[in-house]
């Protein structure tokens, strides 16, 4: 990718592949939805315009509810299987003039559950075997639920992916590197983007009669059959004028502490580490001091020396856990409380206007 | 939108086969609009010398088949010319095979083609659509036309088939079109989606950004102000006795006010405290939570400077443990928060 130095600085979907996404990860709602994009990279834009769903193999219903369980899922794009798929599909867009370059994938997430080893790994397979320029796109169902659409593009950082392919993420190397949970991905901005046709599609789904003036029902019964009291409004939605504050805290509050707790996990596993590291570091210490005072008596006597560098055979270090784990974790952390922080700023206000407006003493109502 | 006519009262009975029992019940067509989105787009990236493109319809049928939901359509190449039709079979059949693998919910249902004409070939098409085998016999196919010429409105019409002809040559290649009632039918995990294309929809490029949360609470908010106005505005000239009264509309807008809580000031405040609490509260904690986790990765990772003077080997491990201590302090100082809070 030598030739192509101007980073992606933006993403731009088109409105066919927001659909589809959104089809396809409502189908397959609360279990994970993973998909192909394909597309076009003009002058560090990246234009994705269509995609595709990959095939998954049907979970049984039950274990929709247990997060542990392998998800087929979630690792669908870096499998095998889906690899030809999606080259099969490419081929045949391209028979139809469709953009036929695998641009990344996309995935679903609840809750901006996202930040999780699936991902990373999908994305280091794209960016690492398949093309440098590929993005991840993460779509929420339930924070698009909520009002607004949600739909981020990732990738992993240049300096995420020279540690990850190394496998460098013991306490030393990130002192070196200097790698932070900030640094894992880094977002670019999505733009979404519409073809004429559709501007005019959607022109026309807004306004299905003409804006003459009409003339006025007969009856209540005339009026609520007519078309105008159905909800054909696009825009704005005004889904994001209810109030339900407690799902989404709640919700918001088991991940959380969801969080924590595989936080406290890896501060465990830390910890022990550290304790088998210092026992046997004193173990080898106390072997040296032996060996020292054994050659030393050896000495007096004049016989030959005994080595002093065996114990590196005879004890073997323990291997320090991977900071990954937690540094994920943190990211994760950090995702939850920026969710939070952007529910509570409109939720706040929500909530002070309803209050203005219900209570008579300064607002006459 | 298409706006023709029709009675629409039974569907026209296909070739009958011994022991299955037609059903003559009306048909209707539900269209999601990704299948739209999939046709216009199929419709931008025709060759240049075509005038129009065809491709398969997908979708669900109801159980008793009387309600057929398009959900999703894959363009199939085809050529026409003067006199002749031809139409890749051997790629509409493996592209099905692909798609199906990956929503094995959905079936062939019909297809479509964005232009509003019917002629010779749309009946030849039809046919094998609907025919046996690999068409959606005994079901009737649907065919969906689209009409995408430039500086006209888009119109779409849905019809289904009967077989007319009276040798078995003449009824391959014609067909009675029926036109069917659709509807436009978009879910509520579309809403947010479609909301945000329309955003685009008065924009020079055509293009849109997704907008935070209390950005489309403030559209949404405006939206509400201007429509509130609107019904003042046209209440007020009804009271200036400029606009003709309406006893229809003063019920429904005496419906919608009566839709307004009666509930106590007292339970308002009550109300509005617990659950404002609530929302600081899990946003404090929220970032309580992240500083600390953040300071806990600082911490075991950062090169701590503390008591440069001891050796390289057993320094490492020394400040390992600080750090580590550090967390665990900051740990058990969040789960007495988090205790307190409870």
């Amino acid at each position: 990718m030598a030739e192509t130095p101007a980073p992606l600085a933006a993403v731009q979907v088109e409105a066919l592949v927001v659909m589809k996404i959104i089809k396809h990860c409502s189908q397959t709602f609360p279990s994970t939805a993973t998909g192909a994009l394909v597309g076009m990279d003009v002058d560090g834009t990246l234009e994705i315009t269509n995609t595709f769903p990959f095939p998954v193999v049907e979970v049984p219903a039950e274990s929709h509810f247990d997060n542990a369980a392998p998800n087929p899922a979630a690792a669908a794009p870096r499998a095998k299987a889906n690899a030809a798929y999606s080259a099969e599909m490419i081929r045949m867009l391209r028979e139809v003039n469709t953009d036929a370059n695998n641009v990344g994938w996309y995935t679903s997430a609840n809750m901006g559950n996202f930040v999780n080893m699936n991902v990373i790994e999908n994305q280091f397979y794209y960016q690492s075997q398949l093309n440098e320029r590929t993005v991840a796109l993460v779509h929420d169902i339930s924070r698009s639920a909520q009002g607004s659409l949600s739909l981020r593009a990732f990738r992993l950082s240049q300096k995420f992916m020279t540690a990850f392919k190394e496998n460098k993420f013991t306490s030393e190397d990130l002192q070196k590197s200097n790698l932070r949970h900030p640094d894992i991905f880094e977002e670019l901005p999505v733009k979404l983007h519409n073809s004429h046709l559709i501007t005019s599609f959607i022109h026309q789904l807004q306004c299905p009669t003409s804006s003459a003036s009409t003339e006025l029902p007969s009856s209540l019964a005339a009026l609520e059959s007519s078309p105008f009291s159905k909800t054909s409004t696009l825009t704005p939605n005004l889904d994001n004028l209810s109030l339900s504050i407690d799902p989404f805290l709640e919700k918001n509050c088991d991940l959380l502490l969801d969080s924590i707790e595989a936080h406290n996990t890896e501060v465990n596993n830390y910890q022990y580490y550290q304790r088998v590291l210092g026992r046997e570091q004193q173990k080898i210490n106390a072997w040296k001091q032996k060996r020292a005072q054994e050659n030393a008596t050896r000495a007096t006597l004049n016989q030959p020396l005994l080595p002093e560098d065996e114990w590196q055979r005879l004890f073997k270090l323990p291997a320090e856990p991977s900071r990954l784990d937690s540094m994920l974790n943190t990211r994760q952390v950090d995702q939850y409380s920026r969710q939070v922080d952007s529910f509570v700023s409109s939720s706040t206000g929500k909530m002070f206007a309803i209050k203005g407006n219900l209570l008579p003493n300064e607002t006459s109502n | 939108m298409a706006e023709d006519s029709f009675l629409h009262l039974a569907r026209p009975l296909g070739p009958v086969s011994v022991g299955t029992a037609p059903t003559t019940a009306p048909l209707n067509v539900v269209i999601q609009p990704q299948a739209v989105f999939s046709i216009l787009d199929h419709s931008l990236r025709r060759n240049a010398d075509q005038e129009r493109v065809i491709g398969t319809l997908l979708g669900t049928r109801s159980e008793d088949g009387s309600e057929v939901e398009v959900r999703s359509a894959f363009a199939v190449g085809h050529s026409e010319a003067e006199d002749q039709v031809e139409v890749d079979m051997e790629y509409h059949k493996q592209m099905l095979a692909l798609h199906l693998k990956a929503n094995p919910r959905e079936v062939l249902v019909g297809w479509y083609a964005t232009a509003s004409e019917l002629n010779t070939f749309s009946a030849l098409i039809q046919n094998f659509y609907s025919g046996q085998g690999d068409g959606t016999w005994p079901h009737p196919a649907v065919h969906l036309t689209v009409s995408t010429e430039a500086g006209k409105d888009l119109e779409t019409r849905a019809y289904i088939s009967a077989p007319v002809g009276v040798t078995a040559e003449r009824a391959a290649d014609s067909a009675a079109f029926i036109p069917v009632p659709y509807e436009l039918r978009y879910g509520e995990a579309d809403k947010s989606g479609l909301e945000s294309i329309a955003n685009a929809k008065d924009a020079e490029d055509r293009s849109a950004t997704i907008t935070s949360d209390i950005e489309s609470l403030e559209r949404a908010v405006e939206e509400v102000l201007s429509m509130v106005d609107r019904v003042a505005r046209y209440v007020e000239s009804v009271i200036d006795e400029e606009t003709p009264a309406s006893t229809a509309m003063g019920q429904f807008l005496l419906n919608a006010l009566a839709l307004a809580p009666k509930v106590e000031p007292a339970d308002i405040e009550r109300d509005f405290n617990n659950h404002i609490q609530d929302v600081l509260v899990v946003s404090y904690l929220a970032n309580t939570v992240r500083t600390q986790m953040e300071l806990s990765t600082r911490l075991a990772t950062a090169q701590l400077t503390l008591g440069g003077g001891e050796g390289p080997a057993t320094g490492e491990g020394n400040r390992q443990r600080g750090g580590k201590g550090g967390n665990q302090g900051g740990r058990q100082r969040q789960e007495r928060t988090e205790e307190a809070r409870a």
